[in-house]
């Protein structure tokens, strides 16, 4: 083991990054918990069973809708197959919980369906006949059509790099498409799909901003509510230990599979052009009414739900202060992506020049953060810092340290790195498995120093990695919720904060407005990294 | 040995934790010396290399640069400040920058005038049209002679090159061979080549070493390397003789029951008496159709300037006899071959 400035760097880096989970198991040791009086006298089984629910379903769905839209787009030839490629993963920009609010929006009682009707056929009973989306299926709905674009686009990668010789084997083998879908093309995606399934299974069981909209006792909706309801911040942990556990074991699952789905990529020389079967006019117009409508359904609806509602409402507009939530987004976006993309670069290449094991097994375990639902970071944050504050600060009778991180720009972006942490880390862990090591070697020898090789030769050649995970992070600090609503300072609000405190107060007109801001901005930043995404 | 330019006393060289050669001691005694090291693959002469550029430890015996001690148990220069150049085998150029930046990198670090000018580097290695491509525009034989143009522009103390010619065209790759000589002699680059291919070695090399079994078996002049190798095993690696048992009969002459008597000069004494096995190399023995020493053709082969014949002895030996093709005639598998007599051999080697 070789102690040196990088290695120190790195271990920083990645211990930060691992103390809210280390957090969370030391809770599980506290003298205090009874854990069999915990599963007795407590919702824990009815937080547990509606967490299966919700996985069930969304699950179910995702896997249709992730794998069909993806296998139509793959494989064959329609109007507008390029067009619903890329406009496939712009569900990715609307975040489970303005789904939800659209759901509600659309089928409520003399909601907009209501208003379409009325205006069609005039007045009438129509809210009896309007099927109503809410509960555990408006929740499975909303997170499913938020997220199937994990699935989309990890089994498109799988697909398109499915050697074409695969396909043609099976016609010489004389399968018929229905056989080849099932014994060829499926199998050969199988460690992809269980990938994209993975992911959304862990943002499912994270998901606090729609199951509490739609008022579903999950573990997540718990954890939040032991602290926030009942001041327990023991019990919101014990519960977390349960949803960490069942995370990770998600998080490995994903892992290997992810590790398998590499087998898909073509080893040297590219890959040959997949020859997509072009359809005729029938089948054509069923593939893109399959995709338009998966389209329509996950993105278009909710935004043109909040297009509606902020032009109808337009007072909204005028009375939201959005300059100022589109700089406080910037701002926490600015802050997020420098931190991350500084302390990713020190720790890769910490990681890359030491060499050391205990290094590369101490990041491994730190990047399961990304696993953590943001809630449960929040909420072992403020929990180490009270044990931090108690056990230290006030032991050597200083100030207490609690205002400098708890309710704190400061705080909340150290939050964000631990909870984005693994995005940053693993994309540039991908740039920099691109680099051989002799390039570093060869620089050395050059006469450059580890710093100059790091400053002249890693950061000009990663600075595309750099900038699509600049905007991976800007969507996801966009979007999130959790973590922002525990630990914003007070007063201090972005458009999705703003967005969940109007809906929390039935105020579902006025959420309209930061709804469509926060899917806009998204949107952007994903049609720019759209090249990237549906390249692997 | 505190003389010498360059010296590894006495190193056990690992990689990964394992041991790859131990105990090796070699000197380069003047500046401008060019030494190559001979090996199969994954013997762990790239291992030595690395180790010599700083990128691996020692934990036993010293490496000494110029009278300054850079690797031992206890000191470990860093690479950068070595002031020593390896060109890797694979692809080591910047992604980033086109051939020509790629190529500068290497003169940035060159203070005093140059003794090589970038520019004859790159013509003698026929760069001039890939200068604006970058590395992975280019092919591997490209790439490598691009990385061994850096190289050789930094001017090092020492220059290593592994394999470095190993992805060139063969049309290609003697040319460069002659401009690579001349260039690393007149500008007195001391350099160590790590090869596969025992030509190249023997031509480009003042000092041969071969590395086998985990040690440096041999460390000569090719010509001594090959006419008079010091082991079984660098007379297997080479791979040009065979080894036929005899008895010594005086201290000029040997007898073979298949071949008779054989006479020369011992490359090593040994008693009178002695069983031994004697190394019979292509030039050894010497064609005639007139020759009452007729032996078997089990195989020929054609390599342009000569043929080389294996022939079957009695006794079952093979025996490898060279042949100019220009002789008048061939002489088919299974057809009898004359082996000239009396057997005369200058450097009889024996093990």
């Amino acid at each position: 083991m070789k102690f040196n400035s990088w290695y120190l760097s790195s271990f920083l880096v990645s211990f930060v990054v691992a103390i809210p989970i280390l957090t969370v198991f030391a809770s599980f040791f506290q003298e205090t918990t009874n854990y069999f009086d915990i599963l007795k006298n407590t919702f824990l089984i009815e937080y547990i069973y509606n967490s299966l629910i919700l996985l069930l379903g969304v699950l179910v769905l995702t896997l249709f809708l992730g794998v069909g839209s993806a296998y139509v787009v793959s494989f064959y030839d329609f109007p507008g197959v390029k067009f619903f490629k890329w406009a496939l993963i712009l569900s990715f920009a609307v975040p489970a919980y303005i789904y939800a609010y659209s759901l509600t929006a659309f089928f409520e009682n003399f909601g907009t369906l209501y208003s379409i009707l009325k205006s069609l056929f005039g007045p009438g009973e129509y809210n009896q006949s309007i099927p109503k989306f809410d509960g555990m299926f408006g929740a499975i709905l909303s997170i499913s059509f938020s997220l199937f674009g994990y699935v989309y686009v990890l089994t498109r990668a799988s697909f398109h790099y499915q050697s074409q010789n695969l396909i043609e084997l099976g016609q010489n083998l004389g399968f018929s498409k229905y056989k080849s879908f099932f014994k060829i093309i499926l199998p050969s995606a199988r460690p992809a799909i269980v990938a994209g399934l993975a992911l959304v299974a862990m943002e499912t069981l994270s998901d606090f901003g729609a199951v509490s909209f739609f008022g579903i006792a999950t573990l997540t909706t718990g954890i939040y509510d032991s602290w926030i309801s009942f001041d327990d911040l023991a019990f919101a942990n014990q519960l977390s230990f349960f949803l960490l556990l069942f995370i990770l074991g998600l998080f490995f699952i994903e892992n290997i599979s992810r590790k398998k789905a590499q087998y898909h990529s073509p080893v040297k020389g590219g890959i040959k052009e997949k020859k997509k079967i072009k359809l005729n006019f029938s089948k054509g117009s069923l593939a893109f009414g399959f995709c338009f409508l998966v389209f329509l359904v996950s993105f278009l609806f909710p935004v043109l739900q909040m297009l509606y509602w902020t032009i109808i409402f337009p007072k909204n507009l005028f009375d939201l202060n959005t300059f100022q939530l589109f700089i406080n987004t910037i701002y926490l976006v600015f802050l997020s992506s420098v931190v991350l993309v500084i302390f990713s670069f020190i720790s890769n290449y910490g990681n890359r020049v030491t060499k050391s094991k205990f290094l590369n097994y101490l990041t491994t375990f730190s990047i399961t953060g990304y696993a953590i639902p943001g809630v449960i970071l929040a909420v072992a944050f403020i929990t180490f810092i009270a044990w931090f504050d108690n056990t230290f600060i006030k032991a050597f009778e200083f100030n207490s340290i609690k205002r400098v991180f708890i309710g704190s720009i400061f705080g909340l972006v150290i939050v964000y790195f631990i909870r984005f942490y693994s995005l940053a880390y693993n994309g540039l862990k991908t740039g920099y498995e691109r680099i051989n090591r002799s390039i570093d070697e060869s620089s050395y020898l050059l006469g450059y120093s580890k710093i100059k090789t790091f400053l002249g030769i890693h950061v000009p050649y990663l600075k595309n990695s750099v900038f699509l995970i600049g905007i991976l992070i800007t969507i996801e600090v966009i979007k999130e919720l959790p973590i922002t609503l525990i630990l914003r300072p007070f007063n201090f609000e972005t458009f999705a904060t703003t967005a969940y405190i109007f809906a929390s107060q039935d105020l579902l007109e006025a959420a309209a407005v930061p709804s469509l801001f926060l899917i806009l901005i998204a949107s952007t930043f994903i049609l720019i990294t759209s090249k990237f995404i549906l390249k692997d | 040995m505190a003389d010498n330019f360059f010296e590894i006393d006495n190193v056990s060289f690992t990689a990964g934790g394992k041991n790859k050669v131990n105990n090796v001691t070699l000197n380069i005694e003047n500046e401008g010396e060019i030494v190559c090291l001979l090996g199969p693959s994954g013997i762990g002469k790239t291992t030595i290399l690395r180790t010599i550029a700083g990128l691996e430890k020692i934990n036993k015996g010293k490496i000494n640069l110029k009278g300054r001690t850079i690797s031992s148990e206890n000191i470990h220069i860093e690479p950068e400040n070595r002031n020593i150049a390896l060109s890797f085998q694979e692809n080591s150029l910047f992604p980033h920058y086109n051939i020509e930046k790629n190529i500068n990198l290497g003169s940035d670090r060159v203070k005093d005038d140059k003794k090589i000018q970038t520019k004859e580097v790159i013509n003698f290695l026929n760069l001039n049209k890939i200068l604006n491509k970058f590395p992975h525009e280019i092919s591997a034989g490209e790439a490598q002679r691009a990385s061994l143009a850096r190289s050789l522009v930094s001017q090092p103390d020492l220059l290593m090159l592994d394999e470095p010619l190993s992805n060139v065209d063969q049309s290609f790759k003697e040319e460069i061979q002659v401009e690579l000589k001349q260039i690393l002699t007149n500008s007195k680059i001391t350099t160590i080549i790590v090869t596969h291919d025992s030509y190249e070695a023997f031509y480009l090399g003042s000092k041969c070493g071969i590395i086998l079994d985990g040690e440096l078996k041999q460390y000569d002049d090719p010509y001594n390397v090959y006419h008079l190798p010091n082991s079984v095993e660098v007379v297997n690696f080479l791979n040009r003789g065979t080894l036929i048992p005899a008895e010594v009969t005086s201290p000029k002459s040997l007898e073979n029951e298949d071949l008779g008597t054989i006479t020369g000069n011992f490359a090593r004494p040994f008693p009178i008496g002695s069983k031994v096995k004697l190394l019979i190399q292509p030039e050894d023995l010497q064609h005639d159709d007139a020759s009452n020493l007729k032996l078997e053709v089990v195989d020929r082969k054609f390599r342009g300037s000569n043929f080389i014949y294996t022939l079957k002895t009695l006794s079952n030996k093979l025996i490898p006899v060279f042949v100019h093709s220009h002789h008048i005639h061939q002489h088919e598998v299974d057809e009898k071959f004359g082996i000239k007599r009396p057997i005369h051999i200058d450097h009889i080697v024996c093990f």
